[in-house]
């Protein structure tokens, strides 16, 4: 090894700029929310500290309860419903030649570009009861029954929500299985064919097993980026009506910036930390035992 | 024709047939998911060129025999996107040019030099990845306040830099421990130094992924909101998505005039996507799976 390669002076010019922004932004404020989760504060005046009154009020706090199921009511539905239906057009769109399959690739996956605001206000629109397109839709068939305030109803919030959500993150879930199923080496393939496997064992045998790595990867971030689901609530429903469509990210900000509890706000953002890392461990556990016994 | 062939034909038809059917019903699945993500986006644009008044018409699509062309001035005077896009923008390209080069150097460091921190930072890197950026507002709005970022181009710079270091590092890290070191050694050799081997020789290399990390960083920021949101305060220090959010007070019955804000918006990253889609999908798939 050359002495190049261990010069400290480079090393230190590489990589401090880059990790003093991240400790900056990112690990400083987690320290910061750990201290002034003990405190009871409104931002102005003194702080009072209260030791674990925060966390206790959490555990009893109904709202934050109702935040997290519907994190995982959304969990529940992307990696489920989501996937399943993307893998599927993944699955056909590798079989349907290149051309047609990058038409449709391209289309599925514009709405996955649009910026969250544009999106939401375009879905707010759309849900809008008296001028939207869907309320549109339904008379022109003959369904008045069915027409909503879509956003405004208790029965039908959260799902619109959802729906939102799935219909912009729909073309991600596609992107990557279809990534995933192409790269499986044609030698496999055949050689699955030559052993007599019909469609279903290929799909089963073959195909899953290899796109493991991938299908961790989707997981994660439909984990993660449902507990970050946060920018389409605050900007559609806002949590409503009547905290229905609450989420775990919208309910800490609400606290911290709509009502001024800081130290309440601060000990949401430490419980969130933790969550996000144990469910990301806990999958990367899962897969990896999974993994090892192929 | 014997029998039996003629048996093996009919199955083969009948095969055929059904295989026939099944890509039909295929094909009418496939166009209509097309549809449910197109459709919107058609209807918004036609709506963009109405007037408020035609909105409320019970027809599902239609184009206005006089388009309003008018309301893209409209939404690009008062929806001061000029200011907002300029805003953007000097936020933006710091961001993005950081945000590249930084997680270049500490991939390249951690993936081709010898130190004995380098598995601690490592984790560190990996583990902003996990970290929600909804945990660091409050905290930061906090601290920023503190030290004079708050309600400052500055702050937001700093916190987008950061939140795009992990997976940026992860796409670089994956390239260049591809390289052969062989590269380095002989530069070495000549006595060339790393200031001079790093842009030369490494990056260029690297460049496919210099490319796939701006552009996706880009498109990031671009359509960022709540950091921006949180931070930024002062009215004239704001960027893009706050021309759409201006409308829900003052303009709220100007419904025309919110869709074209909606289109002129959504416009430079959908052009972006179209002009580098191939790029956006290859980096985006290769980090993620990666990381």
């Amino acid at each position: 090894m050359q002495s190049q390669f261990k010069d400290k002076k480079v090393i230190a010019t590489l990589v401090l700029p880059g990790i003093i922004i991240m400790l900056i932004a990112i690990a400083a404020p987690i320290i910061i929310s750990l201290g002034l989760s003990f405190v009871k504060w409104t931002g102005f005046g003194k702080m009072k500290p209260i030791g674990f009154d925060n966390y206790l009020r959490i555990a009893k706090d109904p709202i934050f309860w109702k935040s997290i199921s519907n994190v995982f009511i959304l969990i529940f539905v992307t990696v489920f419903f989501q996937n399943t239906i993307a893998f599927i057009l993944a699955m056909y769109l590798s079989n349907i030649g290149k051309k047609l399959s990058n038409i449709f690739r391209t289309i599925y996956f514009i709405p996955a570009t649009l910026s969250l605001v544009v999106v939401t206000k375009l879905w707010v629109n759309i849900f809008n009861p008296s001028y939207g397109l869907l309320n549109k839709i339904l008379a022109q068939i003959g369904l008045e029954s069915l027409q909503h305030a879509w956003l405004g109803n208790t029965s039908t919030a959260l799902g619109s929500v959802i729906w939102i959500i799935i219909w912009q993150g729909f073309g991600w879930a596609l992107l990557f299985y279809y990534s995933g199923i192409v790269t499986v080496p044609d030698e496999l393939r055949e050689a699955a064919k030559v052993d007599g496997a019909n469609k279903f064992t290929l799909y089963t045998r073959i195909i899953i097993p290899y796109i493991m790595p991938v299908i961790q990867a989707i997981i994660i971030i439909d984990v993660t980026s449902s507990l970050k689901q946060m920018e389409m609530i605050y900007l559609s429903t806002a949590g409503g009506p009547g905290d229905t469509t609450q989420f775990l990210a919208l309910y800490l900000y609400q606290r911290a910036f709509k009502y001024s509890e800081y130290g309440y706000g601060n000990a949401i953002s430490v419980i969130f930390v933790i969550l996000a890392f144990t469910l990301t461990i806990l999958i990367r556990k899962t897969f990896a035992k999974r993994l090892e016994s192929l | 024709m014997s029998n039996d062939t003629n048996l093996i034909y009919k199955d083969n038809l009948k095969e055929r047939r059904k295989k026939n059917i099944s890509k039909t019903i295929l094909m009418i699945v496939l166009v209509f998911i097309a549809l449910l993500q197109l459709f919107p986006l058609v209807w918004a644009f036609s709506y963009s060129i109405k007037t408020s008044g035609d909105l409320f018409g019970p027809e599902l699509l239609s184009f206005p025999k006089n388009p309003q062309w008018v309301n893209y001035k409209t939404a690009f005077v008062d929806g001061k996107i000029l200011k907002y896009l300029s805003n953007t923008l000097s936020i933006i390209i710091p961001s993005v040019i950081f945000g590249t080069i930084l997680p270049f150097s500490l991939a390249y460091a951690t993936t081709r030099m010898e130190w004995k921190l380098k598995p601690l930072v490592w984790t560190v890197v990996i583990a902003g990845l996990t970290v929600p950026i909804h945990t660091t507002l409050l905290p930061n709005f906090i601290w920023f306040n503190k030290i004079g970022l708050l309600d400052s181009h500055l702050g937001l710079i700093i916190c987008y830099i950061a939140f795009s270091m992990s997976f940026n590092s992860i796409i670089f890290s994956g390239l260049l421990s591809g390289i052969p070191k062989s590269m380095e050694e002989s530069a070495f050799l000549e006595g060339a130094p790393y200031r001079v081997i790093l842009p030369s020789i490494i990056a260029p290399m690297a460049v496919t992924g210099f490319s796939t990390v701006a552009i996706q960083t880009f498109l990031n920021h671009w359509n960022e909101f709540i950091m921006a949101n949180t931070y930024l305060s002062t009215e004239s220090k704001r960027t893009l998505p706050f021309s759409l959010i201006l409308f829900d007070g003052q303009y709220s019955s100007n419904y025309a005039v919110q869709f074209a804000c909606m289109v002129l918006v959504a416009l430079p990253p959908l052009i972006l996507y179209f002009a580098f889609s191939s790029k956006i999908m290859t980096g985006v798939t290769a980090g993620a799976v990666k990381g």
